[in-house]
């Protein structure tokens, strides 16, 4: 899970005051608590710091590591630790499956990201011209979605779908298209589509949420005077709405790209990468290689890779948050 | 004008039930009875209303038990996540000290890591500690996962709060210890809400660990327990949809209660560029 900032950006950082605390300590107090204070902040750290070492440091270096070794299920018994070099990235880089498989993961994202990204921002500027129990009726609708855990959403829309009895091919017949018995998930891009729209349909109202709050943030004035100017509907949101929305804009796409990438639950429940490999995206090919098939050297191959791609794929966002973030400390 | 915004409601109003349906169906499926799930009719109103369905999933074996273990491993890694998280929120909001900046940074990075490629590091570790097959491996990765996003969110609620006001109750004789207790705790009491809130939800999900690291049926976690319903009960979509329902409803109160907050929170860091 991420989060960026979460208060408002505006209220300063009140990290500069501590002299006037000290001052309150009073003079004995003063003297017996400094060494104590100055220890104070590194031991409430304490407990996070070690944790996030024990539990995430430690394992990010244990995935490159075990990335160079040759680790199936005989050498895990043994504890035999056997150093392989660049086999296991050979061994995935070399696989034509590997590539099919990062174009699909890679594909799949993009048009899921982009695909709700937009749709959330059409709905969050619709918002903005609905009457008010309207807007909240959409936005009741909107959070129950949202609100569904993962695994109950899937197992509805598996039901929707259903092959026999799902409601969708029962409204298609109604509505007079030969649907009855069709299936849903006969190929691979045919499958990945149902999840696609489970996965953006689920992603909409969060960032249609956070995008109508930027919306309705900006200057009721800038409107006012586009209007005097002239401006038509597309032209307003040109020159006042996007550049005030850009920012926003490219902070959720940041988060979806980090969320979408890595989605295993839907595409697994649905039919575990399924028919013959065709909905298999690069989490669910590390649990295969890794966790079905025992080898957890090639996983953690492909885990590194997925890293890799990921940050490819934001490293440009990446640094300018990193550096924006750094410069407010 | 007028036309114009009619036409936007009347479309809100589509959108609205496109993002409704699934949850109407579940519902609605929920409260059939069988006869009436299996069959070619065209059913979109249910005709007959059973709870029938809602029993056989309660009294499923391993509901109850998966639904223990999932409250039991959520609870214990939000309860500690937040715990921990607030003291580190303390420390980076409120005190000065060499290498803040580089903590604030390792609390920014380490919640922008991607968990499900340390699946197979995870694994090999908690093997070797031997909670492989435990459910305290569970809340081990759960609050790992929570942990930096909890100090990250808190730190931002307590920047929130202006010290003076703790500095007040200093100066009208409260200790450090009372101050932060009788002021800032209470003051912080909607943050530390919203961010349990959503820190429990994400454990509540999980699904990938919660499917690798225990496999005893004892020990599954509600989502895997939900995953394998319909492979073990065919097609009773009755079932497996009063089960949806029942694995929502809390996640659905606690949504309704914090929502309004955490929109705003999750972004508003958002970087001009």
């Amino acid at each position: 899970m991420t989060a960026v900032e979460t208060t408002d950006a505006a209220v300063p950082v009140r990290t500069s005051s501590p002299a006037p605390r000290r001052a309150v300590a009073g003079g004995a107090r003063r003297r017996r608590g400094s060494a104590f204070d100055r220890l104070l902040p590194y031991l409430l750290l304490a407990p996070a710091v070690i944790g996030i070492l024990w539990l995430i440091g430690f394992p990010v270096v244990s995935v490159v590591v075990t990335s160079f070794r040759k680790l199936d299920l005989g050498e895990l018994v043994r504890g035999e630790v056997k150093w392989v070099g660049l086999d296991n990235y050979t061994k995935v880089l070399s696989d034509p499956r590997f590539w099919e498989i990062t174009v699909r993961t890679v594909v799949f994202t993009a048009v899921v990201v982009a695909t709700s990204v937009v749709v959330g921002l059409v709905i969050a500027l619709l918002m903005r011209q609905l009457s008010t129990p309207i807007r909240i009726l959409l936005q009741v609708c909107m959070l129950l979605a949202w609100a569904m855990p993962i695994i109950a959403s899937t197992t509805v829309y598996q039901w929707i779908f259903d092959q026999q009895y799902g409601i969708l091919n029962k409204i298609l017949v109604k509505l007079g298209f030969d649907y009855a018995g069709h299936s849903w998930f006969s190929t691979g891009t045919a499958t990945l589509s149902v999840i696609g729209l489970l996965i953006v349909w689920q992603a909409i109202p969060f960032l249609a949420f956070s995008l109508y709050a930027g919306v309705i943030g900006v200057p009721a004035d800038l409107y006012e005077a586009a209007g005097i100017d002239g401006a038509t509907a597309w032209q307003t949101f040109r020159a006042v709405t996007w550049p005030e929305l850009k920012p926003l804009l490219m902070m959720v796409t940041f988060l979806s790209l980090l969320w979408d990438f890595k989605v295993f639950t839907q595409i697994w429940v649905f039919k575990e990468g399924g028919p013959s490999g065709g909905s298999t995206t690069l989490p669910v090919l590390q649990y295969l290689e890794g966790i079905s098939q025992s080898h957890f050297g090639v996983a953690a191959a492909v885990s590194v890779l997925m890293v890799v791609i990921l940050t490819l794929l934001t490293v440009s966002y990446l640094r300018k948050l990193l550096q924006t973030q750094e410069g407010k400390l | 004008m007028n036309a114009k915004k009619v036409s936007a409601n009347v479309v809100a109003v589509f959108i609205a039930a496109f993002f409704a349906f699934p949850t109407y169906w579940m519902v609605t499926t929920a409260l059939k009875p069988k006869k009436d799930l299996l069959s070619s009719d065209f059913d979109l109103i249910p005709s007959s209303v059973t709870n029938s369905n809602f029993v056989t999933a309660w009294t499923k074996p391993g509901f109850l038990q998966s639904l223990g273990n999932s409250l039991l491993v959520s609870l214990s890694a939000v309860v500690a996540a937040l715990v921990i998280g607030l003291l580190a929120a303390l420390a980076l909001s409120r005190m000065r000290f060499r290498g803040r900046k580089g903590f604030v940074m390792l609390m920014l990075v380490a919640q922008m890591a991607p968990f499900e490629a340390l699946l197979i590091p995870m694994f090999l570790m908690m093997r070797d500690l031997g909670l492989y097959q435990q459910l305290s491996s569970l809340i081990l990765i759960y609050f790992a996962v929570t942990l930096p996003f909890c100090a990250w969110t808190l730190r931002g609620f307590v920047n929130g709060i202006p010290i003076e006001l703790e500095e007040a109750a200093m100066v009208d004789g409260c200790g450090r210890w009372g101050a932060f207790r009788r002021v800032t705790l209470p003051l912080l009491g909607p943050g530390l809400v919203a961010t349990s809130v959503f820190a429990f939800i994400t454990a509540w999900n999980e699904f990938l660990f919660a499917k690798v690291m225990v496999r005893a049926e004892d020990k599954e976690t509600l989502p895997v327990w939900l995953s394998g319903f319909q492979s073990a009960f065919g097609t009773d979509w009755g079932g497996a949809m009063a089960a949806s329902a029942l694995f929502t409803v809390p996640v659905l109160v606690f949504f309704l209660i914090v929502q309004r907050k955490m929109v705003t929170g999750v972004t508003a860091g958002a970087v001009k560029g």
